[in-house]
């Protein structure tokens, strides 16, 4: 037992002082920051002030324009005269020039700017005006419509909230697919480059052939569990390091921003207490949306259950990662060079990957029979199960799942152990499946 | 051979079969203590197997190894040190740090394990590298640390796998002075070789195994003579020219120098130095005579051609 812990202790120590492992551990966070912080950035960020000359040669558009606290609009008389304008002064930020046609309905406006590209803001603005004065002008002079009227009809709109039966939450689809999408491919990402890094460990130490030396004072199972054991807790390190380094900045930007994930829960109670109590709570949800309108997104991650997920997220990884960690570390002891590993590691990376592509064809049906299926078999269940969980799953199918996972990783350690053991001594002979079938099914002939 | 308490490794009828083909058929060596053994036969002879073995990388199908007259369990594997043929380290690792951590697989805490590597370092003039990644060094630097690394637990029985080849002759002496100095200490060496030159020098006993089945064993020296010719090397300075033998007797070599004559004759089976001495004595005037063994060499290429 000593031997098996100085061993992971070496694998352990060798990689968690590579400076690759820091940077990784910090760059994910910032990263994770920025997905976190960008919402927030756009619900809160001071709003930019612009001033637009109009030059309008048609003469529908002139006086209707209206300045916001966003934009300005002034008129200006002609367009060589508001060019000089845009050039010589900094106080204008952009003309937008609606020539004369020959039609009565104009099509084309131009914006100019100078240096800088107005902003989106002020390019919707500009945009949204123009087609509201256009569209009223039309229905008042053509159809005789008023502008009210038209707003009442073309602003009936109803948003759809997926709500789950029995918890009433809003299901904010989304939010639910990005999130799926993230942990599908962190646990894809997580147990294939850790697998290959055990992998390349192992022909490491059998093309230098020091595990000759190793293997006379340690088992060939203890060195392979050993080295499996300390490169998964590797990754364990970093995800912790990540949930912290994370979890610090991501409280960070609550702090700084508490009023608006206040107001976040309170829309996101809003709907809930809509949706189970109905009408009653109507007033409720009206005041709640009454005041400034949170980003859906910010409203679907205060519903999700952040600890549920990471604590599966962890499951899956451990297992998973064991179960093709051990397969790996056989494919790289039966392999002399890194281009003959392909024929075994192939086979191997074929189920994760399937996994990985179908992901598009599993968002169509979270809880569809191929969902199912994918998230319940062993070797495909990590990234598949993470992907759904975001949506709610069946309890009886994740039990099903977690057993099945559990009952799966100690065959295949105990596979990957026969041929390890086999095939890391054996130089210069190319092995074969037919071998690999040989020797799992001869019985073991070493005695300790 | 010394009586048995004199034995301190055994392998009894060890056979060991690769699907059809057959590393080790019957081998059966008895390594006495304090001894140099020398383990020889061609590339693929069984030797490696042999060594594997006896290190418990392998089970044998069938045979029993006994260590100090009692068969041999799993700890006895820190009583060994092993040099392979094949040697390598952890490129990226730090030296120092690679040989705490072999050390301390052999069993040896780790405190101990740097008092005596700063020792071995320092007695091998290699202290200096202690932080230097493997990758920096040269093969025959890395070479020294595998040594180090093999003797560092002060096991009882070493075992060598071609532990000469890469070495310059500077350090393939250092190297064969401490093996022979293991050995006076109170090791027991079993080394493989197809370097007949220095199995002369430094083994005791051999064993010559040629395709998988023990075909010569026994103390070097007896072998030598078991094999010998019934050739003998005379100086002299003749009186009479030119040597008058009788028929059966066959000049091998002459070499005719100014002041002396150096001859090698080959005797019939029943004559001995003594017939010869009666024949020259009256012909010229003896400097020396010594008789010829077959070197290790000719005994190796005789049996497995």
């Amino acid at each position: 037992m000593h031997k098996i812990l100085l061993v992971i202790q070496r694998e352990y120590l060798t990689r968690i002082k590579k400076p690759s492992f820091w940077i990784l551990t910090i760059v994910v966070p910032i990263l994770m920051a920025a997905i976190y912080a960008i919402p927030i950035y756009l619900a809160s960020r001071p709003l930019e002030k612009a001033t637009v000359m109009v030059v309008d040669e048609t003469g529908l558009f002139q006086q209707s324009f209206e300045s916001s606290a966003d934009v300005q609009y002034l008129a200006a008389g002609s367009l060589d005269y508001a060019k000089q304008q845009l050039q010589d002064s900094d106080s204008y930020n952009a003309i937008i020039y609606i020539p004369a046609r020959e039609t009565t309905i104009p099509t084309d406006a131009f914006l100019y700017y100078r240096s800088k590209t107005p902003s989106m803001t002020v390019q919707s603005d500009v945009e949204r005006q123009l087609q509201t004065i256009l569209r009223n002008n039309i229905l008042l002079d053509v159809h005789n419509i008023s502008a009210d009227d038209y707003n009442l009809i073309s602003n009936t709109k109803m948003k759809i909230h997926t709500l789950d039966i029995e918890t009433g939450r809003d299901g904010y689809l989304t939010i639910k697919v990005v999130l799926g999408l993230i942990l599908a491919f962190l646990i894809f990402m997580a147990i294939f480059s850790f697998g290959s890094q055990v992998m390349r460990g192992v022909m490491e130490e059998k093309t230098n052939r020091i595990v000759e030396v190793i293997v006379c004072s340690v088992r060939p199972f203890q060195l392979m569990m050993g080295k499996v054991v300390g490169i998964g807790l590797v990754g364990l390190t970093q995800f912790a390091l990540w949930i912290l380094l994370s979890g610090f900045v991501l409280l960070g930007i609550n702090a700084t921003n508490a009023d608006l994930f206040q107001q976040a829960e309170q829309q996101h109670q809003g709907i809930t207490e809509l949706a189970t109590k109905g009408a009653d709570a109507t007033a409720q949800m009206e005041e709640a949306q009454a005041m400034q309108v949170v980003p859906e997104l910010l409203e679907g991650l205060v519903s999700i259950n952040f600890p549920l997920i990471i604590g599966l997220f962890i499951f899956y990884f451990l297992l998973g990662y064991l179960l093709y960690a051990s397969l790996f570390a056989a494919a790289g002891a039966i392999t002399d060079n890194e281009t003959d590993s392909q024929q075994f590691t192939l086979p191997l990376t074929i189920p994760l990957l399937l996994t990985f592509l179908l992901l598009p064809a599993m968002l169509n049906e979270p809880s569809g029979a191929l969902s199912t299926w994918l998230s319940i078999i062993p070797f495909t269940s990590p990234v598949a199960m993470m992907f759904r969980i975001p949506f709610g799953v069946p309890g009886w199918q994740a039990g099903l799942s977690m057993l099945l996972l559990f009952l799966a990783f100690p065959l295949c350690i105990w596979i990957a152990a026969v041929i390890y053991r086999r095939g890391i001594l054996l130089y210069g002979k190319k092995i074969t499946w037919k071998d690999l079938f040989h020797w799992l099914g001869k019985k073991e002939s070493r005695k300790n | 051979m010394s009586a048995n308490e004199s034995l301190f490794f055994q392998a009894h009828h060890i056979n060991k079969t690769f699907g059809d083909f057959h590393a080790l058929s019957d081998v059966s060596i008895d390594v006495r203590k304090n001894t140099v053994f020398g383990l020889l036969g061609p590339n693929g002879a069984g030797k490696s197997t042999l060594i594997r073995i006896i290190n418990r990388i392998t089970a044998p199908d069938s045979g029993e190894l006994l260590i100090d007259g009692r068969p041999m369990i799993e700890n006895d594997v820190y009583r060994i040190g092993y040099l392979p043929e094949e040697r390598g380290l952890y490129k990226k690792m730090k030296v120092g740090e690679q040989a705490l951590y072999l050390a301390q697989l052999k069993g040896l805490s780790r405190h101990d394990a740097e008092k005596r590597l700063h020792q071995w370092f320092e007695k091998f003039d290699i202290d200096s590298w202690w932080n230097r990644k493997v990758e920096e060094l040269s093969k025959g630097m890395q070479q020294k640390v595998q040594f180090i690394v093999t003797v560092l637990h002060e096991p009882q029985l070493l075992i060598f796998d071609e532990p000469f080849s890469g070495f310059d002759p500077v350090n393939a002496t250092l190297l064969k002075n401490e093996i022979l100095a293991l050995r006076d200490k109170g090791s027991t060496v079993i080394f493989s070789t197809h370097n007949m030159a220095s199995v002369e020098e430094i083994c005791d006993d051999i064993a010559l195994i040629n395709q998988s089945r023990v075909v010569l064993q026994g103390g070097v020296r007896p072998i030598r003579e078991s094999y010998r010719k019934n050739l003998y090397e005379v100086e002299c300075t003749p009186y009479r020219w030119p040597f008058q033998l009788p028929n059966n007797y066959q000049i091998v070599s002459l070499n005719e120098q100014p002041d002396r004559t150096v001859v090698k004759v080959q005797l019939p089976q029943e004559h001995c130095a003594n017939n010869l001495l009666e024949q020259l004595i009256p012909q010229c005037q003896i400097i020396g005579l010594r008789e010829i063994l077959p070197s290790m060499n000719d005994i190796f290429i005789e049996n497995v051609k």
